[in-house]
């Protein structure tokens, strides 16, 4: 379990290198001596003189991942310095500037921006609960720190497709399996398919657009509950995306309706308890965003029924209901688990629209 | 001023369309020549059944009688009543492909014919 669960760690990390810019197909070999180092969020670059075989040098910047993923594994800005002599291997930029992910980084005997992972989930205790009514917490207990966070690479397709192969991107891998997924329109499986062929290049967040819907859930950089039942509201913080927040209503309130709402990247959300799980209801959806990982489109008639249930101390059971009908032909439901990290707060994440435009070249 | 010309203006380019790829606000132009156009704005709608809109609206707006989308192949097709410069009504066929699907400022450029004049026509999604 404990491999398994390195393993897909491993793989939520590897969403730095993105289908739609790095070629994986080809490889290049690198030496030479860094010259800069640019540790910017979401991508990290070290920049590095190369001298080719007719003796002309030339600068390459190497994405060695993303800072948060770095640090945590006791990366930093500091680990490599001006003049060292560096051998990468790594897979070359789709177009033909000379950029590489570094796959692996080395300098002499020392290899560099490893990453290490997560130690295996704890012998679960019971979930913390509130004292006077006795739901799950969602947040921390008090005199606790922490934030949730995905397992491996969650997928958001519809509970009967569990054997539909994706990546960490949710690029499928074989695209026959697109029916599979969810029960498109045919407009929307079209489109879908279109992202898919295209490698997800035209994502939203690629523009530091909201990560709207489940994807928010589906960030690596986690997700906090701060539950606040004296005013009646759960805010949810999201360590991914740009720092967003989101606010749902628990106060009793009747859900909101679709056409009294200013379409918005999360929605107008209204919770309530039902036993041990929080069930919210949102609609109010714009569609300046991709919902999910892999394309998955929809409208402003999007009505989303998530489902959160914390099932002991370390996770939580995230479900939810897609009913959108002017882009499936029916409502679909998926979900993945979440767990909790201890003692450790969600990042400083903020996205910076095309930041490695500006220096990779 | 400027200053809030700039920021509005960013504003609206951040702000995509992913969903249905026709829904919005398309303008452009028809004609029979490069240099004898005639601007064209259709504002389309998907109620996740049938394609719906109005052809520049206004009080001389056009009545969209269909629009279909082949989504294997992209292809446009409009059927719509207008009313030429006379005030005479003239009936309009369109067929056109869809590009550049995901950009925010997508395109659907075909052939146009309204009443006996045939042309080319050019449409951005706003």
């Amino acid at each position: 379990m404990r491999l398994l669960l390195a393993g897909c760690f491993v793989c939520a990390l590897a969403l730095g290198q993105r289908a739609s810019d790095y070629d994986s197909s080809r490889k290049v070999h690198l030496e030479g001596a860094v010259t800069r180092i640019e540790w910017v969020n979401p991508r990290a670059f070290v920049f590095v003189d190369v001298k080719d075989k007719a003796g002309t040098v030339l600068n390459w910047a190497v994405e060695v991942g993303n800072p948060l993923d770095l640090e945590r594994s006791k990366w930093s800005a500091a680990s490599v310095k001006i003049g060292d002599a560096l051998v990468i291997d790594g897979v070359p930029s789709r177009d033909a500037r000379r950029v590489v992910y570094g796959t692996s980084v080395t300098a002499g005997a020392r290899k560099l921006f490893t990453l290490t992972a997560r130690p295996a989930l704890p012998i679960t205790t019971p979930a913390p609960r509130w004292p006077n009514n006795g739901h799950p917490r969602l947040g921390p207990a008090p005199g606790e720190h922490g934030y949730w966070e995905v397992i491996g690479t969650p997928q958001l397709r519809e509970n009967s497709a569990n054997a539909v192969a994706m990546d960490g991107e949710g690029l499928l891998k074989n695209l026959n399996d697109a029916d599979r997924v969810a029960p498109f329109q045919p407009w929307a499986k079209a489109v879908y398919e279109f992202r898919q062929r295209t490698l997800l290049r035209d994502d939203p967040m690629r523009q530091c657009q909201p990560p709207g819907g489940p994807r928010q859930f589906q960030m690596p950089n986690g997700v906090q509950f701060v539950e606040q039942p004296e005013i009646g509201r759960v805010l949810v913080l999201l360590g991914g995306g740009d720092r967003n927040w989101r606010a749902i209503a628990t106060d009793g309130r009747p859900a909101a309706q679709a056409d009294e709402v200013v379409p918005t990247y999360y929605g107008t959300s209204v919770g309530k308890w039902e036993g041990n799980t929080l069930v919210v209801d949102s609609v109010g959806f714009n569609e300046s965003f991709w919902f999910a990982n892999g394309g998955l489109p929809h409208t402003e008639a999007l009505h989303l029924t998530e489902k959160f249930t914390r099932t002991d101390r370390s996770t939580l059971r995230y479900e939810v209901t897609v009913d959108d009908p002017r882009a499936y032909t029916r409502p679909w439901t998926g979900g993945w688990t979440l767990r909790w990290i201890a003692n450790e707060d969600i990042e400083e994440f903020f996205c910076e629209e095309n930041a490695e435009s500006t220096f990779t070249r | 001023m400027l200053r809030l010309a700039l920021i509005l203006f960013a504003c609206v380019a951040l702000m995509a369309q992913e969903g249905h790829p026709m829904s919005g606000t398309w303008s452009g132009d028809w004609g029979t020549t490069p240099l004898s156009r005639s601007h064209l704005t259709l504002v389309i709608t998907w109620d996740g059944k049938a394609i719906s809109g109005l052809l520049n609206p206004g009080p001389d707006a056009g009545k969209i009688q269909s629009i279909y989308l082949d989504v294997p192949t992209w292809t446009v097709r409009i059927e719509a009543e207008a009313k030429d410069a006379k005030g005479a009504p003239v009936h309009i066929s369109a067929e056109g492909k869809l590009e550049d699907l995901g950009s925010i400022h997508r395109t659907i450029k075909g052939s146009w014919q309204q009443g006996e004049a045939k042309g080319d026509f050019r449409l951005t999604r706003d």
